[in-house]
């Protein structure tokens, strides 16, 4: 009996708090701004979220918080911002559940991007058809920019610019040949198999073109291939698993070409530099790019990263990713609320200073002042070697052998 | 021609060894202590963590190393099967309640092993750069490292195989294998040799782990990758059977290996393609009985 007793005291206890909650949070005035993030923190995606954008997304919340939050008009304070991760397990269809989840259940102010183009590609209508504002993150599409969803908004550049950057750069160098394989996914079609009319327009043949699937365990066999047709660059569109096996067999086989390139993996100073060494990587070449000389708001942004996580950025979207969050920041700040249609209709057209400069979206909202396409670790750092105003330093080619052990 | 022969017949080889290697552990869990030991690859990711940890924060040579993982990790399966599947065979009513209880406990296993290692190292992919040079056979070359792996697999499953075949415990290990009760009535301690199966699967896995991370980067979310190819391979070779297990690897490298040769695209399809044609003409496995 006295067990009911204390049972059935405690069920009130809880129901009642579980009521004063509920009120709470619906009948006083707003004191936070919640933003919610579906991506992956477990599954073969994880490690790309850790060193590449994932960050990002933290020290942007913590750098508001900081200052006390955003001002925002409608409710006449400052307010503090609340990111709520949950973890898509690197599974695009977990990720949609649980972006949804964010919008209809927890009713979240905002939501944030995805990690990794098809992810972004299968965000952005779920986000677009609630009315929600997704800027993307890692990742990008062309095929997105067919859909012309209102509510998306794309900032990392992909093989549209970044194609045609490096067909330009393998010309003014020289490269007569290339090799091109890509992971079997969207990324790799979107990023490996679309350059191939770049380099034909440039007069670059490519002798071979082969996708590989993702949980390939030796790629060794295309390298090889690579080598036998003699070609002068080699180019792969891979996510971080296959980069680091790509370039360690590369190593391994003692198997050089003049120009190496890979879309994602070389431009993370931690994974990609740190793990192979300094001088080993001397000449790779791959997707960006950006770097503290781009300008000075990159420089503090990447004092500001180490201090904070003890290590640099990622030198491809790190500075996208943020820069677009500041111009996020400045738009609701000048809308004044949290409409989201209103705040939609400020960020297409207004231009915004952010660390790497003007921000501003085309009329597709696609961010175009990109800081670079292209580059390439000379000395440890990551130099931007894009033809024309934005290269920090000259493309080295041929690319040094990779050292002998 | 022949250059070509030999690259697409000895990479079939050196990955094929990785995989026998990964199966012959979880051969013997399913195989006699009759657990699907779904976190098997969580065993590897620790092998191999523990491998990186030793090698980058106190230079110990990763073949050192493989004296310290296995019987760390060995230690962490027997106890674990102590605990945990000791307990769960006893309150099972039936063999096959057994099976799926278990299995439902090493998902469990797998999470928490899992996010325990992103715990300690972080989600991001690590490795270090150990006997990275090339070895030339005839004009095929290879890696260094892919190559002392695969001969220290081959070592590694032949003492196992001896070890089975030749001692005392080996003979327990058989019977209780082929009929756990009567092997317990005649007079073998039927727990203590299940927890030792169990914890040398385990030391398989680790052992795995650390070749693996010579020639591999690593991630705590690498397990289930190898899981899935080694329940492909304990199946193509047949359950509880080592040699079955490496036979089963090598058939697996090599078709692996000629299909990427032919399209790189296709080189997983051909993984399950073998294994469904398997299944339908030879369920038991090649050496499976």
């Amino acid at each position: 009996m006295k067990h009911k007793v204390l049972a059935g005291s405690f069920v009130l206890v809880a129901v009642a708090v579980f009521l004063v909650g509920v009120s709470a949070t619906n009948s006083l005035a707003k004191d936070k701004i919640r933003i919610g993030q579906a991506i992956a923190l477990s599954g073969p995606l994880a490690g790309g979220v850790a060193i590449a954008g994932g960050r990002i997304y933290v020290m942007w919340v913590e750098e508001v918080n900081k200052n006390g939050g955003i001002y925002v008009k409608e409710y006449g304070k400052k307010l503090p911002v609340e990111l709520i991760r949950y973890d898509d397990k690197s599974d695009i269809g977990t990720m949609t559940k649980l972006l949804e989840k964010l919008i209809l259940e927890d009713k979240v102010d905002f939501v944030f991007p995805p990690w990794g183009t098809a992810w972004l590609y299968a965000a952005a209508p779920v986000a677009n058809k609630y009315g929600y504002i997704l800027i993307g993150g890692p990742g990008g599409a062309l095929k997105l920019k067919e859909l012309s969803l209102p509510y998306f908004f794309q900032v990392l550049n992909f093989s549209e610019t970044q194609a045609p950057a490096l067909a330009d750069i393998f010309k003014e160098v020289g490269v007569k040949s290339v090799a091109i394989i890509y992971r079997g996914d969207l990324h790799g079609v979107e990023y490996g198999e679309a350059m191939v009319p770049y380099f034909e327009k440039r007069g670059i043949e490519v002798k071979m073109k082969k996708s590989y699937p993702p949980g390939i365990k030796d790629l060794s066999p295309l390298l090889k291939e690579a080598k036998s047709l003699g070609v002068d660059a080699f180019c792969a569109a891979s996510y971080p698993p296959g980069g680091m096996l790509l370039t360690g067999q590369a190593i391994e086989l003692g198997i050089n070409f003049n120009a190496f390139f890979i879309t994602v993996t070389p431009f993370s100073p931690n994974l990609y530099r740190d793990t192979f060494g300094k001088d080993v990587v001397e000449g790779v070449m791959g997707g960006g790019a950006w770097n503290a000389k781009t300008s000075p708001g990159a420089k503090e942004f990447v004092d500001k990263f180490v201090a904070r996580f003890g290590m640099e950025p990622d030198y491809w979207g790190g500075l996208y990713y943020w820069s677009s969050l500041q111009h996020f920041q400045q738009a609701i700040e000048q809308a004044g609320t949290l409409d989201q249609k209103k705040i939609r209709d400020i960020m297409a057209k207004k231009k915004f200073n952010t660390a790497l400069g003007p921000f501003w979206y085309d009329k597709d909202r696609y961010f175009v002042n990109h800081p670079g396409e292209i580059g390439q670790w000379q000395k440890g750092v990551f130099e931007v070697i894009d033809p024309g105003k934005k290269r920090t330093a000259p493309p080295l080619y041929p690319k040094p052998a990779w050292p002998k052990k | 021609m022949i250059v070509t022969i030999l690259d697409v017949v000895i990479a079939g080889l050196l990955m094929g060894g990785i995989y026998a290697l990964v199966a012959v552990g979880l051969s013997l869990q399913y195989g006699v202590a009759r657990v699907l030991n779904v976190a098997h690859g969580e065993f590897i990711m620790l092998g191999a963590f523990i491998t990186w940890s030793l090698y980058t924060m106190a230079g110990i040579n990763p073949l050192v190393s493989l004296i310290i993982c296995g019987p760390t990790v060995f230690i962490i399966g027997f106890v674990l099967y102590r605990a945990v599947f000791t307990r769960l065979r006893t309150s099972s009513a039936s063999p096959a309640a057994f099976e799926g209880n278990s299995m439902l406990a090493c998902f469990g296993l797998l999470f928490i092993i899992q996010n325990v290692a992103i715990l300690i190292w972080g989600a991001d992919i690590k490795g270090y750069t150990f006997l990275a040079f090339p070895v030339n056979f005839w004009g095929a070359v290879f890696a260094a490292n892919r190559l002392v792996t695969l001969v220290f697999a081959l070592v590694i499953g032949a003492v196992f195989y001896l070890f089975l075949a030749r001692t005392r415990l080996g003979k327990g290990i058989r019977a209780a294998a082929q009929d756990p009760g009567t092997a317990g009535l005649v007079g073998v301690n039927i727990n203590q040799v299940l927890a030792l199966c169990f914890g040398f699967g385990a030391l398989m896995a680790g052992l795995g782990g650390t070749l693996i991370s010579m020639s591999y980067k690593i991630q705590p979310t690498m397990g289930l990758e190898y899981t899935i190819i080694a329940l492909i391979v304990i199946v193509l070779g047949g359950l509880g059977s080592i040699p079955g297990s490496f036979i089963g690897g090598f058939i697996l490298g090599l078709v692996g290996s000629i299909v990427t040769y032919i399209e790189p695209g296709l080189a997983l399809v051909a993984y399950y393609v073998i294994f469904i044609l398997l299944l339908l003409a030879r369920p038991t496995g090649i050496l499976g009985k």
